[in-house]
């Protein structure tokens, strides 16, 4: 099993570069544990295989995500956004924290496939991959206001 | 100098994200164009051609890989630049797509300087 800090590393370095080049947010790790998101989230989710597989995904509450796509998209706060653009904006974002997490732990994954980003909502929900699946779980605020948790779900592969 | 662009991802929102990204860039086009997939890209280049395309990777009902392919096949499109915008940043994939006949590479995330330095040499 490959080291869990490897990928918490690659994990918040990976979030890190995306946000600040792509949503123009910085993000620094949360020492609290404790802090939870509250009510509905949306959840984008990636799944990957090869020598490892599971998923990596990303949380946060209604509002943080309509603030990532307003970013994203280059709009005024006050212009309106419908419920696709933000859940478009929150899978773009999951498969590009996914695209830059595979390229930093690469060395110890070797080659990841990936699939293409899906997105729900809902309250308190999160991937499961069975007994035998580690999970790395980073959680970040957003320019000190909204938390957001990314997290590495997986296991050696089968096959 | 080239005049139309063509952004080819399943993702409207990434197609935004793009547009408004080559203007940040300071990089001007006469004519843009969109496409939400390979197909949809193709019947559009084979009405009417443009001078450079953005092109996903993972797309489905066809990948930027095989977009690359078929456009090369295109007499009509036979000038037209293809650059691959995409999260995948393996070597190997790169180098087989610029075999196939892409033109260059940007990888995501990215800023509008990166789009400076790729297109900039292919509108000339």
């Amino acid at each position: 099993m490959i080291d869990e800090i490897c990928f918490s590393t690659a994990l918040l370095e990976g979030a890190q570069e995306v946000f600040e080049t792509m949503v123009f947010m910085d993000l620094e790790e949360c020492s609290e544990a404790e802090l939870q998101i509250e009510g509905d989230s949306l959840l984008g989710s990636i799944t990957f295989s090869n020598a490892i597989e599971g998923c990596l995904a990303i949380r946060c509450d209604l509002s943080c995500a309509k603030v990532i796509a307003v970013n994203m998209l280059g709009l005024d706060p006050a212009e309106e956004i419908s419920d696709e653009e933000i859940y478009d904006a929150i899978g773009e974002i999951t498969n590009m924290v996914m695209g830059s997490v595979k390229s930093r732990a690469a060395t110890e994954t070797g080659e990841l496939q990936v699939s293409i980003p899906t997105v729900v909502r809902g309250q308190n929900i999160a991937n499961s991959l069975g007994d035998r699946a580690s999970n790395v779980v980073v959680k970040a605020s957003a320019d000190e206001e909204h938390l957001i948790e990314f997290s590495f779900l997986y296991r050696d592969s089968d096959g | 100098m080239a005049k139309s662009l063509m952004i080819v991802d399943d993702s409207a929102t990434m197609r935004k994200i793009i547009m408004r990204t080559v203007r940040m860039s300071g990089l001007e086009f006469e004519r843009t164009e969109e496409a939400g997939n390979g197909v949809e890209a193709l019947e559009k280049l084979s009405a009417d051609p443009v001078d450079v395309v953005l092109c996903d990777i993972n797309m489905p009902e066809m990948s930027g890989t095989e977009v690359v392919k078929k456009v090369r096949e295109m007499p009509a499109c036979a000038d037209t630049k293809i650059i691959m915008v995409s999260t995948e940043s393996s070597q190997e994939l790169i180098d087989g797509l610029m075999a196939d006949g892409a033109n260059g590479y940007i990888t995501k995330p990215f800023t509008p300087e990166k789009f400076q330095e790729k297109l900039s040499p292919l509108m000339n």
